[in-house]
C-alpha cells in the first residue's frame, strides 16, 4: 500500500507492506537511518521518534498507523544554525560512546525539555527511563540533559 | 496483509476473527506479528472507532496509559498503576484496552515452546525456569499476568462495556482449561469500548520490580477502600489478575520452588498498601 507521511516537515510517500513498522519504513524506505534498530521489542528506546509530538518507539508503531500524522526523527532536530542544543550538549558533555543509544536519547531529551525546560533529577530519570545505554553508565547523559536545560 | 480503517465499532467487531486482528496502539501486537506469534491477513485499526478520553468515571478503551496517569479525576490506584507501567514511549502509544488484553510475557510462550497455553500438554515453566511466574492458579499454566492497570481496575471493581455486553473486569479473565486455553473470556469478534470505574474513598497501587522503573511487576498490589470494605487485587501472581479475598488468603497460595519469594513480597506490599490508605 502507498502511504503519505509528514516526516521532519516534509510530505513523503512510501510503498509499504501493511505489517512494516514505522522504524523500518524510516530507515529502509525513506533514507532516514538516524533512528536506530536495536531490540525491536520496545525495550531499549533507541528507535524513539515523535509522533504528533508524542514520544513513541518507532519499532512498535506500524507505518500505516502513522499515515497522515507528523513524525519527527533525530534528523529533523538540527536547524539551519547547526546542531540542536540537545545534540550540542551531548557532544560537549561526552555523553556519547558507541553512539547507538544517542539518537533515541537526544529525541527523548528534546521532548522532555520542550515540555519541562527545567526538570529535576527525578524528572530526568523518569523521562529517560525507557532509553537504555550499555556504555556510559548514564552519568554523562544526565550531565548532558542538565547542560541542555541550561542553554 | 491488509490494513483496514473500519467505519464503526460494530463494523470493526464484526470483521474480526478468520485472520482479522484488532490493532490499537500496537505496542504488544506489532512485535508479536513480527515474531509470528500472531498470524493476521488483516489488521483492523481501532483508533477512529473505539472511544478515547475520560468523562465522569467512564474511560474510553482507546485512552492511552499516558493520558490516564495524569487525569486527576481518576482513582489514585489506577493512575499509579498506569504511571508504573512500561516506559514513557510505551505509555504514550499503549491503550488501556490493549493493556487489559496483552499477551503473557512467559518466555517459553513468547519463544513458541509447545506449552500448555499454546495448546500443548505441559507447562515448561513449572519444571524449568520460573522466577517471574505465578503463586496462585498455577496448576496448569504458571504464567504471571503482566498488567498493572488490570489489578487496579479489579480492586476498584471496574466494569467493561463491550460491543456485546457489560461485564465486571473480573469476568474478562479466566484460567485455561483442557478445552479452552484462552486467558480471557472475550469473544473473537468482541471489542472493549469503555470502562466504568467506581470512585473509592481511597486507593493505592504498589509495585515490586527488579529495578526501580521500566520492568514488569514481580508483584503488584492494588488496594481500594469503599466505606468499611477494602478490596485487594494483585498483578504478577497468577495467569490472570488476582483478587485477594483478604490478606490471609496469601497463606493459601501455591508457589513453585522459584516463586516462593513472591509470597513474601506480596505480604509486605499488602501490609504497606493497607497501612497507606487513610482510614476515615
Ligand atoms: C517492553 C514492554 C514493557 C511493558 N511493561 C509493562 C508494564 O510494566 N506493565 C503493564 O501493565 N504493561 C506493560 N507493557 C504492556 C503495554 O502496556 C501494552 O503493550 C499496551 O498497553 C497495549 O496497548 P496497545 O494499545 O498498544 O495494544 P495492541 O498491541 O494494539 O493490542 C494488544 C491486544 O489487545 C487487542 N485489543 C486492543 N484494543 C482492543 C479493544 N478495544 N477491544 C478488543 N481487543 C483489543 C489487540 O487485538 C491485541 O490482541 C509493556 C509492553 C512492552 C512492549
Ligand atoms: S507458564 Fe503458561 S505460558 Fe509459560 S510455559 Fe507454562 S503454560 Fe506456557
Ligand atoms: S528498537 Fe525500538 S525500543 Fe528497541
Ligand atoms: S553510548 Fe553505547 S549504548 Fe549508549
Amino acid at each position: 500500500m502507498r502511504i503519505e507521511l509528514d516526516v521532519n516537515g516534509e510530505q513523503l510517500e512510501a510503498d509499504v507492506w501493511a505489517g512494516e513498522s514505522l522504524l523500518y519504513v524510516l530507515r529502509e524506505r525513506l533514507g532516514l537511518p538516524g533512528s536506530k534498530n536495536a531490540c525491536e521489542q520496545g525495550e531499549c528506546g533507541s528507535c524513539s521518534v515523535l509522533l504528533d509530538g508524542e514520544l513513541v518507539c518507532a519499532c512498535l508503531v506500524l507505518a500505516a498507523q502513522a499515515e497522515g500524522h507528523e513524525v519527527v526523527t533525530v534528523e529533523g532536530l538540527a536547524g539551519a544554525e547547526g546542531l540542536h542544543p540537545v545534540q550540542a550538549a551531548f557532544a560537549r558533555a561526552g555523553a556519547v560512546q558507541c553512539g547507538f543509544c544517542t539518537p533515541g536519547l537526544v529525541v527523548t531529551t528534546a521532548h522532555l525539555l520542550e515540555r519541562n525546560p527545567d526538570p529535576s533529577e527525578d524528572e530526568i530519570r523518569e523521562a529517560l527511563s525507557g532509553n537504555l545505554c550499555r556504555c556510559t553508565g548514564y552519568a554523562k547523559i544526565f550531565d548532558a540533559v542538565k547542560l541542555a536545560a541550561g542553554t | 496483509m491488509k490494513f483496514v480503517r473500519p467505519e464503526s465499532p460494530e463494523a470493526a467487531a464484526s470483521s474480526l476473527g478468520n485472520g482479522s486482528v484488532a490493532l490499537a496502539g500496537g505496542t504488544d501486537l506489532v512485535p508479536m506479528l513480527r515474531d509470528g506469534l500472531v498470524q493476521a491477513d488483516e489488521l483492523v485499526f481501532l483508533r477512529d472507532v473505539v472511544p478515547r478520553g475520560v468523562q465522569s468515571g467512564r474511560i474510553g478503551a482507546g485512552t492511552t496509559l499516558a493520558e490516564l496517569e495524569v487525569d486527576p479525576e481518576l482513582p489514585q490506584a489506577l493512575r499509579e498503576a498506569c504511571a508504573a507501567s512500561a516506559s514513557p514511549q510505551l505509555r504514550s502509544m499503549g491503550t488501556i484496552g490493549g493493556n487489559l488484553l496483552q499477551a503473557t510475557r512467559c518466555w517459553y510462550w513468547r519463544l513458541r515452546f509447545p506449552c500448555y497455553l499454546h495448546g500443548g500438554d505441559r507447562c515448561h515453566a513449572r519444571q524449568g525456569t520460573h522466577r517471574e511466574h505465578a503463586i496462585f492458579g498455577n496448576d496448569r499454566c504458571a504464567s504471571a499476568h503482566p498488567s498493572d492497570p488490570a489489578a487496579a481496575l479489579l480492586a476498584l471493581g471496574a466494569r467493561l462495556q463491550t460491543t456485546r455486553r457489560e461485564l465486571p473486569v473480573a469476568d474478562l479473565y479466566r484460567l485455561p482449561t483442557e478445552e479452552n486455553r484462552n486467558l480471557t473470556a472475550l469473544e473473537r469478534d468482541e471489542l472493549i469500548l469503555e470502562l466504568d470505574v467506581p470512585t473509592p474513598d481511597a486507593s493505592v497501587y504498589l509495585k515490586a520490580m527488579d529495578r526501580r522503573a521500566w520492568s514488569f511487576a514481580l508483584v503488584g498490589v492494588a488496594a481500594a477502600r469503599f466505606g468499611a470494605e477494602t478490596r485487594l487485587a494483585l498483578a504478577g501472581v497468577a495467569p490472570v489478575p488476582w483478587l485477594l479475598e483478604n490478606p490471609s488468603a496469601l497463606e493459601q497460595s501455591t508457589p513453585l520452588p522459584g516463586t516462593a519469594y513472591k509470597v513474601e513480597i506480596a505480604r509486605a506490599l499488602v501490609r504497606r498498601a493497607l497501612a497507606s490508605l487513610p482510614t476515615t
